[in-house]
């Protein structure tokens, strides 16, 4: 036991010489980013650090949530976040948004139209889209030999314990609510029991609830059919290329990660010549050529490899777009979707 | 100190540290793969090891995880020691609400330690930083100290401490040669459990932490949507090897000066 | 003499005091306030919270929680009870080296090893094959996904919790006790009923607390092993402060949930000390 303590004292001593102690540098302009991990390609990054004399730090949040419960609570220190659509209003509502000054983000004009003043902040205010994609349904040629082209086929008895539904609240809900015909953001109460109603049934055929790590789980043929988010998708199908991909007839959720600036940011004219770098065409094929999710960059294309403009599930067509709805916030209602999840999720 | 095992004994804790391995083993064999999401054996690489270094990220991450481990570690080894020797000579009726107070830290979920730290840290105008993070751990590190060695304590009788004062020792010297000795393996297990705590903590430290403090759990946490590298398995092996090359250093020491004598030398 | 050595407590008392019973405080406040549409707090006195926790829904979930964790805590016993005994027994160099065996993997990052688990028990996974090889079984099982890898998960994830203690309690016991009842002819498993279990009964309690308390805690291995398809109390409580934006009604299920436990506890640490340990700590 004592030589215990005696190892205790020694790690102790070994780590605390091995450590140099915070290095301290010379004093550099910083620029606090807050977003999805790998969110960025280093090298565009690094390239943008070089060119103005900044220091980059990037740190990472694992859902909008935590986002929402760490800049609220006031005092973050980041200069630029990336929410999701709905946080987004959600933010803009709760006064934590700085308004964007769009004279220091020329390169604005090169923004997709079709992403341009979305339902969440018109006039692109507050925020500016920079990944954007639908969810809808993947599943494995192997497994499942049925034509799929609708969300009821999730329902289907003979995939019994291999569906995968992502783990979050207002897509599932969200999901039945298109499939029984209604708005995928509906504040009636029996719109929603009837969506949940139907989910139970689906239960049964549920393998898991996840978000963060559906990709693995369909590469590795765990589960035969999932909701997925298309650029996911993207990513699975290099992986298997037995998994296709489907946006259903019934129509799926879009959504978007953007660009925002919290109120108390201490560096925003720094955020905001970032963000203008990111929209630069050359800049932005680079970055989204990395990342594999879809360029919003509309002068982009032509630098992007041939690979990558064929690729169907990053580049989805006008048809299928037109289909999708963004889920809006919905208020005091989110405390009923919120009960009928957990009554959804504990089998109760 | 040997006394007669039946051998069955010896088998299950055999089986258990295969148990505990198992997902080790696993981990270490994955540092090799060549794929990145480490989900089928693609061949041999040592690459992960090479990229591990040249990840800022993660050698920022882990250089603000062991100072925030050992920081608090130490503090909290101190603070619940203290407690736990102090609580024996507290009045009777302040005895439940001390009590409480210290298994507190534990019982609160971590979420609720998280936010409402924050919240504290913003009324008192308390900039976020490492040191947000090893006050956070430091505070439920407490508990676990102080639980541990308070059920070492409370076997021990007073007899011992008593005779010693009686003969004239002072407080320290009491504490010194006579308390401590025999309450040490609590400490140390404390002391672990502690530190475990500390290491793997995401919630609480993901409140707490500013801009460039990230800790390596929050670090795994926001990696895992992308799917976690295969650099984190890598730097899992060097951790556990590590830790066994100073077990081993130390036994080397210790047993350079043999005899029950020096091993019961303290370092201070 | 001995007023001053009770002054030892205060800075603990201090720091306590000031990072967890203020912040603590908070919360109760927020426990009795009402949310707004967005999820802003109103300032206004009232039980709403609390009443809504009185719902077969929530109850429920709490008395699933508990089932589990008493569960986990009960394996763990039983498995580290052994190990820890072994350890306790051995040399001195062994001890440091059984403890070390016993808590090194448990520095690696919980996701880490949690996902490790998925590696090994998804239907193509590492155990799957190898019972198909050994031809125990003739199609893969599905053991991810169940209560039962929960269960596994949460067991392994709490075993140096209780190792540790009632290691700490066997190293402390008195061997001669043990000489002595071999001496007058007691049968070893008498020996281990009547003298080594009694003694060591603090170290259980200890392992016991710190292993309920933590699994109640928990909810990412519920997640992870079990694909999120039943509630902790926990993961409820994350929610109301995340996703559901309902502070008030996060704030009070953390206030039954610590009031709970800490009564849970007294009364547990309670039926495990006799009278007669009561009267040697001088509590009586």
């Amino acid at each position: 036991m004592k030589s215990t303590t005696r190892f205790m004292c020694l790690l102790l001593v070994a780590i605390l010489v091995v450590l140099p102690l915070s290095a301290c540098g010379e004093k550099k302009q910083t620029l606090n980013i807050y977003s999805w991990a790998d969110n960025f390609d280093p090298q565009v990054l690094k390239d943008f650090e070089e060119q103005n004399n900044v220091k980059i730090n990037y740190d990472n949040f694992a859902n909008n949530e935590d986002l929402l419960a760490k800049i609220k609570a006031g005092g973050s220190g980041y200069d630029l976040i990336q929410p999701s659509d709905y946080m987004v209003a959600t933010m803009v509502k709760e006064n934590l948004l700085a308004p964007l000054n769009k004279q220091n983000i020329p390169n604005f004009v090169n923004l997709k139209d079709s992403l341009k003043n979305p339902p969440f902040d018109p006039d692109n205010k507050y925020s500016i889209a920079y990944m954007s994609g639908v969810t809808g349904i993947a599943y494995n040629k192997k497994y499942v030999k049925d034509p799929i082209t609708s969300w009821a086929d999730l329902w289907n008895p003979k995939y019994k314990g291999k569906v995968i539904l992502l783990d979050d609240n207002r897509e599932v809900i969200g999901m039945s609510l298109k499939k029984n015909g209604f708005s995928n953001s509906t504040k009636d109460e029996g719109q929603i029991s009837t969506a949940v109603t139907d989910l139970k049934k689906l239960l049964p055929n549920v393998l898991a609830f996840d978000t963060d790590t559906i990709k693995q789980k369909l590469i590795q043929e765990e589960g035969w059919i999932a909701m997925l988010w298309s650029g996911d998708a993207s990513f699975v199908a290099k992986d298997n290329a037995d998994v296709a991909y489907v946006i259903p007839k019934e129509g799926g959720t879009i959504f978007a990660d953007n660009y925002a600036i919290p109120k108390d940011a201490k560096n925003q004219a720094m955020a905001e010549k970032f963000i203008n770098y990111m929209m630069d065409p050359k800049v932005s094929a680079k970055n989204y050529e990395t990342i594999g999710y879809s360029d919003p960059n509309a002068k982009a294309m032509e630098f992007h490899s041939q690979k990558y403009r064929e690729d169907k599930m990053i580049n989805l067509s006008d048809e299928e777009m037109k289909r999708t709805e963004w889920l809006s916030d919905v208020g005091a209602t989110l405390q009923s979707y919120d009960r009928y999840w957990t009554e959804l999720k504990s089998g109760r | 100190m040997r006394t007669k095992r039946s051998p069955w004994l010896g088998i299950h804790a055999l089986v258990m540290l295969i148990f505990i391995y198992v997902p080790i083993a696993m981990i270490i064999l994955f540092s090799f793969n060549e794929s990145r999401l480490s989900a089928e054996w693609s061949g041999f690489t040592l690459d992960w090891y090479t990229s591990l270094f040249q990840n800022e990220h993660v050698m920022d991450a882990l250089k603000n995880t062991l100072i925030v481990a050992i920081t608090s570690t130490v503090a909290a080894t101190i603070l619940g020691t203290l407690a736990a020797i102090g609580v024996r000579r507290v009045a009777r009726k302040l005895k439940l609400a001390t009590n409480a107070l210290l298994y507190l830290p534990i019982v609160i979920p971590d979420i609720i330690m998280g936010i409402s730290l924050l919240v504290l840290f913003n009324l008192m105008e308390i900039d976020l930083s490492r040191w947000t993070i090893i006050i956070a751990h430091i505070t439920f590190s407490i508990s676990y100290v102080y639980v541990v060695v308070t059920s070492r304590l409370s076997t021990m009788g007073k007899q011992l401490e008593e005779a010693a004062e009686d003969l004239g020792a002072s407080p320290w010297q009491t504490f010194r040669f006579v308390t401590l000795p025999q309450i040490l393996p609590g400490v140390v297990s404390g002391a672990i459990i502690a530190f475990t705590m500390s290491l793997d903590d995401f919630m609480v430290s993901f409140f707490v932490a500013g801009p460039s403090s990230t800790t390596l759990p929050i670090y795994i946490y926001g990696q895992v949507k992308r799917g976690i590298s295969p650099e984190i398995n890598a730097l899992c092996t060097l951790l556990i090897l590590v830790s066994v090359a100073l077990i081993f250093l130390a036994q080397y020491m210790l047993g350079r000066g043999k005899g029950q004598k020096k091993q019961r030398m303290l370092p201070f | 003499m001995k007023k001053k050595s009770g002054l030892v407590v205060l800075p603990v008392f201090l720091w306590l005091s000031l990072f967890l019973v203020v912040p603590m405080l908070i919360v109760v406040g927020i426990s009795f306030l009402r949310r707004d549409e967005l999820g802003n707090l109103i300032y206004q006195f009232n039980w709403e919270a609390y009443a809504t926790f009185f719902d077969k829904l929530y109850l429920g979930i709490y008395w699933d929680t508990i089932v589990l964790s008493v569960l986990t805590t009960l394996i763990c016993l039983l498995l580290s009870y052994p190990l820890a005994y072994y350890i306790a027994r051995s040399g001195p160099r062994m001890q440091t080296w059984g403890l070390a065996l016993v808590t090194i993997p448990f520095w690696i990052n919980f996701l880490i090893r949690t996902y490790a688990w998925v590696l090994l028990l998804r239907t193509q996974g590492i155990v799957n094959n190898l019972l198909l090889d050994l031809g125990w079984i003739t199609e893969p099982m599905q053991m991810l996904y169940t209560k039962g890898a929960v269960l596994m998960g949460m067991v392994y994830t709490f075993i140096p919790f209780m190792v540790l203690p009632i290691y700490v309690a066997i190293e402390q016991m008195d061997k001669r006790l043990l000489e002595a009842a071999s001496d007058l002819g007691a049968s070893p498993s008498r020996a281990f009923w009547h003298i080594t279990l009694p003694q060591t009964k603090s170290g259980i309690t200890t392992g016991a607390i710190l292993v309920y308390v933590s699994t109640t805690g928990m909810f990412v291995v519920t997640d992870i092993l079990g694909g999120a398809k039943s509630s902790m109390i926990s993961n409820i409580i994350q929610t109301q402060f995340l996703g559901a934006r309902n502070w008030p009604f996060g704030a009070a299920l953390s206030v039954i949930f610590v009031i709970t436990s800490l009564v849970l506890i007294f009364l547990f640490n309670r039926a495990m000390t006799t009278r007669v340990d009561r009267v040697k700590e001088g509590r009586i």
